[in-house]
């Protein structure tokens, strides 16, 4: 029993916290497989105890209820991209699904495994926090209790997560009126976190008076974890959307850039990609004419 | 580990380890040699089979998460010695220069057209753009692609 590798299906949340009972630092969760597969290979891993998510479908739904949208831990990021409420309430979200990996991985992939791996370059973090999403967990006595992104996420691919717990649901709120949505990447799809830089951006435009109300700008690819750049966010908010607003904005992204990565070999890098990025971000948010500000006083 | 998996409309039932992927239970358990192990990461596409209608690596999942679904795999491309339309694409586009991407990349293109009949190019990129070849430059196989849309 000792040197071998055991396998849990369980079909239910009720089997899966039985599972979790007894679990330990050689019990290994695995859904859409990618990082564990790795994993196991890297570290020689023989022994253990495989719990294979997958097989829960009741953890594979997109549900709006009222003014929130919850999201299955097992659900991939193929069926992000497809679901019509992300769509319409998390435009960054589907962005930033479009965005990872490849075909394959995208369609294998989950966003319970995405937060739970966290890795720096993890795409869809920086969305989810721009988001402002609760995630939902459960221990091994089925009970459930919710968390900050933020704090499920330690990064350099560690979580907060007890070893009996599991992530089970994301909850995103729909963004209210007036709100709009940005996910961008610039770099290759390679792990080379030296040559990435991901950014999402979550902002209300009040209509009657052009005025930027709320801003949320979270880096990914800066440190170990992605973060709100509390200094780009002021740039934004109380002002009206112009040209020089844009200008204004990719300077805040080049100092926090300066701050945060002084002194790396991918600083000179990252500085000039961070210009496409913010225009990318501005002519997405803010493209269509009836955003632009004429009313500029 | 008993495991029933259905490969090809071929019920099997093996035993497997559960550390090992479906990649090396399509190889070394059932001779199914067309996927490939390129790099073992999730980067190349060498090892693109079809499970429940979606191209996924199958160096990324393991084999018991394989249990209940549907595989196919390259070999099942040729039925009753008639090759595949996209098969015989690729060879009239040259396509196919080593190889070693082909069975990869064709299955990632079989999933799209199961899918979508009628993809536009910037879709056949985006399936593609998971399965790296070094030889070919990638327009042939676009190309390739396009001619057997046009032959169904
Ligand atoms: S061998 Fe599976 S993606 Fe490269
Ligand atoms: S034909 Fe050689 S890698 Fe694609």
């Amino acid at each position: 029993m000792m040197n071998e590798m055991n396998f849990k299906m369980p079909a239910s949340l009720n089997e899966l916290a039985l599972n979790l009972d007894n679990a330990d630092e050689k019990t290994y969760l695995i859904s859409g497989g990618t990082d564990l597969i790795i994993k196991l290979r890297e570290k020689k891993i023989y022994s253990g105890t495989i719990i294979d998510l997958k097989g829960i479908q009741e953890l594979n739904y997109i549900r709006q209820i009222e003014q929130t949208i919850c999201i299955g831990a097992n659900t991939t990021f193929t069926e992000m991209i497809h679901s019509e409420i992300l769509i319409k309430n998390a435009p960054c979200l589907v962005q930033a699904a479009e965005q990872i990996g490849s075909t394959q991985i995208r369609n294998a992939a989950t966003i319970g495994g995405n937060i739970a791996n966290a890795f720096a370059g993890a795409d869809a973090i920086p969305a989810l926090i721009a988001m402002g999403v609760k995630v939902k967990m459960m221990n091994a006595k089925g009970e459930f209790f919710l968390k900050d992104i933020d704090e499920v996420v330690i990064g350099s691919g560690k979580n907060s997560l007890h070893k009996d717990e599991v992530i089970t649901e994301v909850i995103a709120p729909v963004l209210g009126h007036g709100y709009k949505s940005f996910f961008g990447k610039v770099g290759s799809r390679e792990r080379v976190t030296i040559a990435k830089l991901n950014m999402a951006v979550v902002v209300k435009n009040n209509h009657e008076t052009g005025v930027i109300e709320d801003a949320r700008v979270v880096l990914g690819s800066l440190g170990p974890k992605a973060f709100r750049s509390d200094l780009v966010e002021i740039e934004l908010v109380g002002k009206y959307i112009t040209d020089s607003l844009q200008t204004e904005f990719e300077k805040a992204l080049i100092t926090q850039i300066d701050i945060s990565i002084a002194g790396r070999s991918s600083r000179p890098y990252k500085r000039e990609a961070v210009k496409a990025l913010s225009e990318d971000a501005f002519s997405n948010l803010f493209g269509s004419p009836a955003w632009r500000c004429n009313n500029e006083k | 580990m008993e495991l029933i998996i259905n490969v090809n409309d071929i019920e099997y039932k093996l035993d497997v380890n559960p550390r090992m992927r479906l990649l090396d239970v399509l190889r070394e358990n059932l001779g199914l040699t067309g996927a490939k192990e390129g790099c073992g990461e999730g980067e190349c596409g060498a090892c693109t089979i079809i499970m429940d209608g979606l191209a996924i690596n199958s160096c990324m999942v393991l084999a018991h998460q394989a249990r209940g679904k549907k595989i196919i795999t390259v070999e099942a491309l040729e039925q009753d010695g008639e090759m595949d339309r996209l098969q015989e694409a690729f060879i009239n586009n040259g396509a196919v220069q080593c190889g070693y991407c082909t069975p990869g990349m064709l299955m990632s293109c079989k999933a799209l057209l199961m899918n979508n009949p009628n993809p536009t190019d910037e879709e056949i990129k985006i399936a593609i753009e998971g399965n790296l070849c070094r030889c070919t430059g990638y327009i042939k196989i676009v190309r390739a692609v396009k001619e057997a849309i046009q032959n169904q």
